[in-house]
């Protein structure tokens, strides 16, 4: 057991402490292959497995890789124990990718492990499955998640959620439909627990599908504070997102007063409350236009994706594009309300990350004076976790910046603890400078005195750095700024004067580079501090700071009175230590010579010169090339200029002997420095989204997304929807997962208009060219009125019978067990209301079928010849496996054609006669089914001749596009022939009763439901509108039915209609189809139901039997995908 | 969403890998990781983003141990630091502390744990009464069934029922003999003392921590006396936020167990209870240093664990302190720390000593700040009342309930 112990044991401490290890895995994790793993593994026993297992664990966690022991961890996948299945599952989601071969082979036990009653073992399974990662895979991890996503337990929906961006990341573009019909879904689950797993789904899957939030938001919202806590922070940023996309910006938050106060160029425009809360900035800081532009910036930057941004950079015109009016929307918008109100709560959260979600959609959101609230709550999070308080102050800074009036008053908690980490230090000097008033800046100085003598000399030269920004906002307080600097200076020079103290140098330079910003305010004013740091000189000896003195000196050499007298002397000093200077320094000097010449008066100018070539002497000597070449350039300036000035001394006048190499150098050397009151903002950083990754590391991280464009979300797109959305309701409660509270959900979609049947109603071409048929009326049988008999007992009205057991508030056995269900269901279905139902026969509805005709050959591309393809509900006389195709060839050339033959590529490759037909009969038949049972050879085709073959071919149940070759007059054309699966079956004539019995057999995992909205029927009832001979039912049965017998060769079983339901709701009706799966024939069963208005787009609900999976679930996705196509596309 | 997280030991070893999603991350990324942190010391250490060449770090450093999540996407910082901060917590919790032995020697647990916690990246279970249903702690029995039988397994064989209830955070099914709720106040206070000896600032941060093991699914509220004095509070998932709008009510469904009720913060604290006094006068090379520490306002109950902590600045070259009353003890990393505990009543403890300054360091520029700790036990300084708490509705056994107050020092500085 203590395989260590032996061995370890000498020393009392080791034992005392392996005494603490007994029980532990500590000798797994230090010796995980001192036993044999690979026998353990197959061991019989389960404790010895784990044991393995752990050993496995123990060297993946070590960075071993341990792949090769895979197929016979994949054994172990069936065990019972939840353990062994566990430390499997660890093992297999860590290797799956490497060995998907052998990860095939778990597949079979996740399947029946999603059938477990024990939900944890289902939810594993589901995890597990979706984990691995196979595109192979995908189809059946789809139907997984698809019925864990009707769970009836919150875990194993959740879990379902999660598998979703799994599922995403495979990029199965034809699956992307039906992942995200399962996020909208969840996100209508009436678990708050699932909700936030499926808005994380959202985010990852579709962040900008907002059509699918549209009807959901203010459940949405409502239930927002109930989620869990990760998922409060992903759905707070759906919900804001949406909300500018439907609504646009608020015209009441600061982000709109920014942008006008900007627009309005001189910020007049304030309105009155803002005023006030403004005053207190305006003082402060002179200009707030440079703020606003910035806050105006830092929105901008929240709508600009970084391709924009980069456009608008390197554009001339730099300027913002202006929103326009329709962008805005106003607080009072009902759902910018109703978030608002949910967010605000959220801001007491423990989390931290929540906090600042929250306090995101108020700082876009919210009116200037709710903004306010987000201000205690971001100052109370800073005092959580190390870790996050920095990210969140990295935020606060941000904010700050747009808007110092809303910290102003809370200086104090950014007074720096020694603990506070250097990073964290920094920041807060830095908002510490940003929101010092007037009133509160003694305070903040005076805390600024005490950080200077912090040990870390890093910070100190900050806070020195600090102070001088403070000086520049607030005027007032310059003078007691520099005179604190100045004392500093002098005490520093005090202390480090022996030695130089490691970063004391920092501090000093900070100070004078603080001082000179200070200067730079208003230079007339500091002639004195001027002088002062020129005599100073002689003790400063860190060249940074030495270098910017003599700049000073040389930038201000014609202020005042006294500065020009002293300058010859101090040139001399300049000169005289020269030699001994550090390089940044002799630049300076050159430069401080040059400019003292240019602006000094011509008695001084001779001693002057020559302090100037003593210079330049000493410079063109230097070691250091840069000064060589300063030299050079000082040189060849100012000879000429010396010279011209010396030989014309009589002339006063300078401008009349100012020479272009004067001019040169006044550009060069006398550009007067403008007085800047604020220091530029590095107005040029990017700004991203409160609360992101990006705003952290300064650069949008891939998938960053800016806020959708305001008001980007079309009206009329959404009410549409929202029409639709109407109609649809009923049947999405059954859909969702628990039961959808039925109040909030009729409650919503009152509030919108149904505009959706005048706007759909817009093409006037019909769909099927069978208006000539409509006086046909279809024979009616009502069959069976009173529904509630013995013998249909039960499934009377399959909409609710059919959904009922998908329902995961029934009880867990109803869901896994068909036969029980049964009973249950009955019983509680003879309990409801009855709903009786009229069952119809469509009579003559064949005769209206139209099959759909695609293109193989395009004229264009065939030399004159057309081909048209239709697939043909006939059967085939060889083999039922074939399938059989009309072709219609037509020459649309001038010319005969002669020859057309239309055979199998691969066929072609083997003989070359001219004669393959019969040859390629031949040759395949002996094998067990041809792959094509080719057409009789068209001889020739006169122009305009049409003729029409049928031809069979064998797709091997495959869904890819057989290639063929078309020969023509000679030539060869490759064609291809896209199968469609809705004629992999052939029509399956059986009554009612053998449906439902078939159907009962075809539960749980043989059955799928997909819903679509349906648009066709709208045409119709439009057409003859004012004939009330028609009845709106019968219209959209036949429509339906047409529909499905165009595109799929099923046979129609019955029409259910309801009867006591009002004529305007065609709720209920349901329609069965059946049909028999060519290779197999296996019985595929389908099942339409319709849900909603008559005049509306309908929404429907198709349901597959099949017991063949895969083909049931691609059937049902053509099905669903054909009823929604728009009929006008259908040629 | 996060793709892997790492566990490094003290010494940058890799302890433990968790592969989160299918996009693999090698572990050479904790190699660059660790060289950064070698050659940019602490600073970096301290930074809890860091955007490496191929990835964008989390890093929360807890006792030792650095807790490290990779992400190649935009996600919401914070949620990535939060949940490292909460499976340390977790951690701590299972394993009775935190440093590289207990991690070692509990990695199955520590990985089914982290299984548990966060699937394809997103959290999923963080709930520490539900992650203890589901994976059972370590202890002592057990060690002893393992060693006895050779097998045991913690992982549970149900999903803990509170999963599919209302109240996600409590057990559906907690049954006691005794029924008991006990509410903690505990109290840190934050001061900063300038130099000058002027209160600058003084906060408390307080946390209602509540122990109920009650039976059945109650309904408690719980009210001050004075809420109004609270600054700004944060809860717990389990409170609900109406009643607090409206009148300033807690009123919860507790998790089962310890758990943190609340958090507040009551500002502009006028006094605090003890003074420290430091002087520090240096000439000709040397510092003579001077600290009094003394009760300022009695705050009725007594105050104990008293320590006067500070780091000698870079130039002092040695220090020779000395202490009237309780022990001083200067670390090899310039760490000094003078425990004093419990302040006699006669007579005002003091720390003397000089410090030897670096040749040619005529004086001291620079001076350390002092951070104090104390504790005092039965009283919660903030003024802080718990006027009631009830269960809703009235229940068929009794059940105690108990209150105490604690405040201690949180980052109480004084400058000299």
């Amino acid at each position: 057991m203590f395989p260590q112990f032996g061995a370890t044991a000498e020393s009392l401490s080791k034992a005392s402490t392996l005494v603490f290890r007994i029980g532990t895995d500590a000798h797994l994790y230090d010796d995980p292959e001192d036993v044999n793993i690979a026998p353990l593994l197959d061991s019989k026993f389960d404790s010895e497995k784990c044991e393995a297992l752990k050993r496995l664990l123990a060297l993946i966690a070590q960075g071993f890789d341990v792949a090769n022991f895979f197929p016979q961890v994949v054994k172990n996948v069936a065990s019972q124990s939840l353990e062994v299945k566990k430390l499997v599952y660890l093992y297999l989601l860590h290797y799956a990718e490497k060995r998907p071969n052998e990860a095939l082979l778990s597949i079979n036990c996740f399947q029946k492990d999603l059938g477990d009653p024990n939900p944890l073992v289902r939810a594993w399974a589901l995890r597990a499955m979706a984990g691995i990662r196979l595109h192979a895979i995908a189809p059946l991890v789809l139907v997984a998640v698809r019925k864990c996503a009707r769970d009836p337990s919150i875990y194993v929906r959740k879990c379902a959620a999660n598998a979703l961006p799994k599922l995403h990341d495979l990029r199965l573009e034809e699956h992307t439909s039906a992942i995200e019909e399962i996020v909208g879904l969840l996100l209508n689950d009436n678990s708050p627990e699932v909700v936030g797993a499926a808005a994380s789904a959202f985010a990852t899957v579709c962040p900008d599908n907002f059509l699918l939030l549209g009807r959901k938001f203010r459940r949405l919202c409502e239930v927002l504070p109930d989620v869990e806590e990760w998922g409060q922070i992903i759905l707070i940023g759906i919900l804001l997102r949406y909300v500018i996309a439907r609504h646009g910006l608020v015209k009441e938050s600061i982000m709109f007063s920014l942008c006008q106060e900007k627009d309005w160029s001189s910020g007049k425009t304030v309105s009155e409350d803002d005023e006030q809360d403004f005053t207190v900035k305006e003082g402060a800081y002179g200009s707030g236009g440079t703020l606003s532009e910035l806050a105006n910036m830092i929105f901008h930057c929240y709508i600009e994706r970084p391709d924009e941004y980069l456009s608008r950079s390197s554009s001339p015109n730099k300027g913002f594009p202006k929103l326009e009016a329709s962008q805005f929307s106003s607080s009072s918008n009902d759902d910018v309300k109703i978030l608002l109100q949910c967010t605000s709560p959220l801001l007491w959260s423990n989390n931290s990350a929540v906090v600042l979600a929250a306090a995101g959609v108020h700082w876009i959101m919210a009116s200037q004076d709710n903004v306010k609230k987000i201000v205690k709550p971001l100052l109370f999070v800073l005092r959580s976790s190390y870790a996050s308080r920095f990210v969140v102050l990295c935020n606060i800074q941000v904010f700050a910046k747009a808007m110092p009036s809303l910290f102003v008053a809370h200086y104090e908690d950014f007074f720096i603890h020694s603990s506070d980490s250097y990073q964290i230090k920094a920041l807060k000097l830095e908002m510490l400078s940003a929101i010092a008033t007037e009133s509160s800046v003694p305070f903040i100085l005076k805390e600024f005195q005490d950080y200077i003598k912090d040990p870390d000399r890093r910070f100190a030269a900050d806070t020195v750095a600090a102070i001088g920004l403070c000086a520049q906002r607030i005027p007032k307080m310059a003078n007691a700024c520099l005179e604190w600097l100045l004392t500093l200076i002098k005490h520093e020079l005090v202390c480090s004067g022996t030695q130089s103290v490691v970063g004391e140098d920092g501090v000093l330079l900070q100070a004078i580079t603080s001082i000179k910003s200070i200067i730079k305010l208003d230079p007339p004013s500091y002639e004195k501090v001027i002088i002062l740091l020129v005599r100073s000189l002689d003790t400063i000896k860190v060249p940074a700071a030495r270098a910017m003195i003599i700049w000073m000196m040389g930038e201000y050499c014609s202020l005042g009175e006294i500065i020009p007298r002293l300058l010859s002397t101090v040139l001399k000093y300049l000169a005289w230590c020269f030699a001994s200077e550090a390089l940044e320094t002799k630049l300076q000097i050159l430069n401080a010579i040059a400019k003292v010449i240019l602006c000094t008066k011509k008695d001084d100018i001779g001693s002057l010169q020559r302090v100037l070539s003593y210079a330049v002497e000493l410079a063109e000597n230097d070691l250091n090339y840069d000064i060589r070449d300063r030299s050079h350039f000082v040189k060849k300036l100012f000879s000429r200029n010396l010279e011209s000035q010396q030989n014309e001394e009589e002339e006063n006048d300078k401008s009349q002997n100012r020479d272009l190499s004067y001019v040169l150098a006044q550009c060069i050397f006398g550009g007067q420095t403008k007085t800047v009151t604020v220091p530029s903002e590095p107005i040029n950083s990017r700004f991203y989204l409160p609360g992101s990754l990006s705003q952290i590391v300064f650069h949008a991280a891939p998938g960053y997304e800016p806020l959708p464009k305001p008001s980007s979300l079309p009206y009329n797109e959404l009410d549409q929807y929202d029409g639709a959305a109407s109609g649809e309701f009923n049947e999405d409660d059954p859909d969702a997962s628990g039961s959808l509270d039925e109040e909030s959900a009729s409650d919503y979609s009152s509030e919108h208009s149904y505009t959706g049947s005048s706007d759909v109603s817009h093409s006037d071409e019909t769909v099927s060219g069978h208006q000539d048929n409509h006086n046909t009326d279809p024979l009616i049988q009502i069959s069976d009125t009173a529904n509630g008999g013995k013998n249909q007992n039960g499934v009377s009205h399959p909409d609710t019978a059919d959904f009922g057991d998908l329902l995961s508030t029934r009880a867990l056995e109803s869901w896994l067990d068909e036969p029980p269900a049964l009973s249950t269901e009955s019983t509680m279905e003879q309990g409801r209301a009855r709903r009786s139902s009229a069952r119809i026969t469509i009579g003559n509805i064949r005769s209206r079928v139209k099959t759909k005709c695609y293109m193989l050959l395009d004229p264009a591309n065939g030399n004159g010849l057309k081909v048209n393809y239709s697939f043909s509900s006939e059967a085939s006389s060889i083999t039922p496996q074939l399938i059989c195709l009309d072709l219609f060839f037509e020459n649309c050339s001038l010319e005969s054609l002669s020859d057309i033959v239309l055979i199998d590529e691969d066929s072609s490759k083997g003989s070359d006669s001219a004669n393959q037909t019969s040859l390629s009969v031949e040759s395949t038949s002996n094998t067990d089914i041809p792959t094509l049972v080719s057409m009789e050879e068209i001889s020739s085709l006169e122009p305009g001749q049409t003729e029409k073959r049928t031809l069979q071919v064998h797709f091997h149940h495959h869904l890819l596009p057989r290639k063929l070759a078309l020969f023509c007059s000679g030539k060869k054309f490759p064609v291809k022939l896209r199968p469609d699966i809705g004629y992999f079956v052939k029509p399956l004539p059986i009554s009612v009763e053998d449906f439902r019995d078939k159907e009962s057999h075809l539960r749980g995992m043989f059955e799928y439901v997909r819903s679509c909205t349906f648009t066709d029927h709208i045409e119709e009832l439009n057409k003859d509108n004012n004939s009330l001979t028609k009845d709106n039912f019968l219209v959209i049965c036949e429509s339906i039915a047409v529909k499905m017998l165009s595109n799929a060769n099923v046979s129609l079983v019955s029409v259910d209609m309801p009867v006591t339901t009002n004529l305007d709701d065609a709720s209920g009706l349901c329609l069965r189809f059946s049909g028999e799966i060519l290779s197999n024939s296996m019985p595929c069963l389908l099942t339409v139901t319709v849900e909603g208005k008559c005049s509306d787009p309908l929404s429907i609900s198709v349901k597959v039997n099949c017991e063949e999976t895969v083909f049931g679930l691609n059937f049902l996705n053509r099905v669903v995908n054909f009823l929604a196509e728009q009929c006008h596309t259908q040629s | 969403m996060l793709q892997c997280i790492f566990l490094l030991s003290d010494s940058g070893e890799v302890m433990l890998e968790k592969q989160l999603t299918g996009h693999r991350v090698d572990r050479s990324i904790c190699d660059w990781f660790w060289e950064q942190a070698v050659s940019q010391g602490d600073s970096f250490k301290q930074l809890p983003v860091v955007a490496s060449p191929t990835h964008y770090l989390f890093q929360v450093f807890r006792e030792g141990i650095t807790f490290l999540a990779c992400t190649q996407v935009e996600m919401p910082p914070l949620m990535g630091i939060e949940f490292l901060c909460r499976v340390a917590d977790v951690l701590n919790d299972y394993l009775g502390g935190l440093n590289e032995d207990l991690i070692k020697d509990n990695f199955v647990i520590v990985y089914e744990l982290l299984d548990e916690m966060i699937d394809n990246g997103f959290p999923l279970t963080t709930e520490p009464n539900i992650l203890q249903e589901m994976i059972a702690p370590p202890n002592i029995v057990s060690k002893m069934l393992s060693v006895v039988t050779g097998n045991s397994s913690n992982v549970s064989d149900v999903l803990p029922g509170a999963t599919a209830s209302r109240v996600p955070w409590r057990t559906a099914d907690a049954k006691y003999a005794n029924n008991e709720v006990y509410v903690d106040l505990v109290e840190e206070m934050d001061a900063i003392i300038s130099r000058d000896g002027v209160l600058v600032k003084c906060e408390i941060n307080g946390e209602v921590q509540v122990n109920s093991h009650i039976t059945g699914i109650p309904d408690l509220t719980l009210s001050f006396a004075n809420p109004s004095i609270l600054d700004d509070v944060r809860f717990h998932r389990c409170v609900r936020f109406r009643p607090w709008e409206s009148h300033q009510v807690l009123s919860f469904v507790p998790p089962d167990g310890q758990f943190k009720l609340m958090s507040y913060r009551v500002r502009k604290l006028k006094s605090t209870p003890i003074y420290v006094k430091p002087q520090l006068t240096s000439d000709g090379g040397t510092c003579r240093v001077n600290v009094m520490v003394g009760i300022r306002n009695d705050p009725g109950k007594t105050i104990d664990s008293v320590t006067v902590q500070f780091i000698l600045p870079p130039c002092v070259l040695s220090a020779d302190l000395t202490s009237n009353h309780g022990t001083v003890n200067i670390f090899s990393d310039k760490t000094c720390t003078w425990s004093i505990g419990r302040i006699p009543k006669d007579k005002a403890p003091s720390m003397t000593g000089t410090l030897v300054l670096e040749n040619g360091l005529e004086r001291l520029h620079v001076f350390p700040t002092f951070r104090v700790g104390f504790r005092i036990m039965g009283v919660a300084l903030s003024g802080l009342q718990i006027e009631k708490l009830d269960l809703l509705k009235s229940v068929p056994y009794r059940f105690y309930k108990g209150f105490r107050a604690l405040t201690q020092a949180g980052e109480f500085e004084v400058r000299s």
